[in-house]
């Protein structure tokens, strides 16, 4: 492989170093917020536990199960072997440490064994749900989607407040274009999250693809609600504009329908456009993204009149 | 009508897929737009000139969709180019079958460009050194989509292709690739990715 010249890329990785307390505190942010950056975690954590293991204390047991399962991602059996060996003697009869070994069996693609390591921690513990999840996990990975979520489904009626869980099957069902079924899930999420604009957004984006006038309604009510809980939500505005543009589009709407529509569109498309001159202030290459979105929100007024 | 893949068109694809390892990923694939479209020049290949990457995850919902083919539609109209096609790479390695999605969607296209076509990237196959082609080519014939072989020929230069993938894999540019869902968190990423193009121009 001939040398690349240096791409000069600003955010290309650079093998920066950082202090152990940097890192550990990157590891411990990307874990609170469930990131999946996991080059990023085997780049760091890789360094921070053979570099400074010493100084990280308790810390570094949680540190190798992140590590573990990002070097799984990662293709890494090699760590996450490491890491696992050293879990294993620390800690000789946990479930958790287990489930760990479930997982690389499932990253070598050893289903049957992985399965079998999980039905052991559940013949001790059958309210254990990390097993039982990772079981449905190993469906999804096998394409076995109608199983999956059978059992997602039955596991949901024990414990009917996994938001996860909730949120996991609302996907399977939308991959299966089940919009209906995707629906009722995220109607769980928003009764139990009302503050979260994530779900209120997603629940309209899912009324607006089962279509139908009172569904258009319905997301636009939606995409409106999110907006409420967080006004920088981009989905959720050109979903507004989206749905009422449709809806006033509609030859099925009364007048006065029609009109409040696109009183709520017009509102939408000016506020898309402001947000895209706050984000394109400075930059001369946005300026052809603030010109395209004008062009597109110009043409579609002419389609709803 | 083929198409055929420029280095940009299909680096980026890659790029997109290997950013998300365990998402599916789409998009769409630009051709420039040509004039006089002549009735028997069938056999003149479709160049694809560049791809803009969509989504990734769930990528069975219909707004956001329809917000980023309106817009890319309309950058098209100002940069001569037309949506001549459309790529996905599926969630699971093994499962590189054309889904409803990417008939959905090509069916939107071919509204617009009558000899549309879907590329299906195979992910279990993609390497660093890129020594194979990992796409499979779609066209539609008689109501049903049919896969034509991929040859160096649907290529613009596929040896130049290989190599810049190769490079950009290895240097893990696809952190830096963006896609319209990227781009709908945060409207300063640009789903043009000028960036990676000057990458790739440097390269050729």
């Amino acid at each position: 492989m001939p040398l690349i010249p240096w791409l000069g890329l600003d955010h290309i990785c650079f093998k920066v170093t950082l202090f152990s307390t940097e890192m550990r505190d990157k590891l411990r942010k990307w874990r609170e917020d469930n990131f999946r950056n996991s080059e990023q975690i085997v780049d760091v954590g890789e360094e921070l536990i053979s570099e400074h293991g010493s100084k990280l204390g308790d810390d570094i047991w949680i540190i190798y199960e992140q590590v573990m399962i990002a070097a799984l991602d990662c293709s890494r059996d090699d760590l996450a072997l490491t890491c696992l060996q050293e879990l294993r003697k620390q800690f000789p009869d946990s479930h958790r440490v287990k489930r760990l070994s479930g997982m690389r069996l499932e990253a070598l693609e050893r289903y049957d064994e992985a399965n079998k390591h999980y039905d052991a921690i559940l013949q001790e513990d059958p309210t254990n749900t990390a097993a039982r999840k990772r079981k449905i996990s190993i469906l999804k990975a096998q394409g076995k989607s109608t199983e999956a979520i059978r059992e997602l489904n039955e596991y949901l009626e024990q414990f009917v407040g996994d938001q996860e869980a909730w949120h996991e099957l609302s996907e399977l069902y939308i991959n299966e274009h089940d919009y209906g079924k995707a629906a009722f899930c995220l109607e769980e999420l928003m009764m139990t999250n009302p503050h979260n604009h994530l779900y209120c957004e997603q629940y309209a984006e899912v009324k607006y693809t089962q279509g139908g006038l009172e569904n258009l309604e319905l997301s636009r009510k939606y995409f409106a609600q999110a907006l409420r809980l967080n006004n920088r939500n981009m989905r959720a505005l050109f979903g507004l504009y989206m749905s009422a543009s449709h809806i006033a589009a509609s030859p099925k709407v009364s007048a006065k329908v029609k009109k409040d529509n696109m009183k709520y569109a017009s509102w939408a498309a000016s506020q898309i456009n402001r947000a895209y001159k706050l984000a394109g202030r400075g930059t001369k290459e946005n300026k052809c993204s603030v010109k395209a979105v004008e062009e597109m929100l110009e043409s579609m007024q002419i389609t709803m009149s | 009508m083929p198409i055929q893949l420029t280095s940009q068109a299909y680096c980026k694809m890659l790029l997109h897929a290997a950013k998300y390892p365990h998402c599916a990923v789409n998009g769409l694939l630009v051709a420039e737009k040509t004039k006089d479209k002549k009735k028997d020049s069938h056999s003149e290949p479709v160049l694809c000139v560049d791809c803009v990457p969509l989504f990734h995850g769930t990528l069975a919902l219909a707004p956001m969709l329809e917000v980023a083919l309106t817009l890319i539609d309309t950058w098209c109209k100002e940069n001569n180019y037309v949506i001549a096609g459309y790529y996905q790479a599926n969630e699971r390695t093994k499962d590189s079958r054309l889904n409803q999605v990417a008939e959905k969607v090509a069916a939107r296209i071919s509204e617009n460009f009558s000899e549309s076509a879907i590329v299906m990237v195979d992910s279990s196959r993609l390497t660093m050194s890129c020594f194979e082609p990992i796409v499979l080519i779609y066209d539609h014939h008689e109501n049903k989509w049919k896969s034509r072989e991929v040859t160096v020929d649907s290529f613009e230069d596929w040896s130049e292709a290989q190599k810049i993938t190769s490079a950009l894999l290895e240097n893990r540019c696809y952190e830096n690739l963006i896609d319209f869902d990227n781009h709908l968190d945060d409207l300063r990423n640009d789903w043009t990715n000028p960036v990676i193009n000057k990458s790739v121009l440097d390269l050729c």
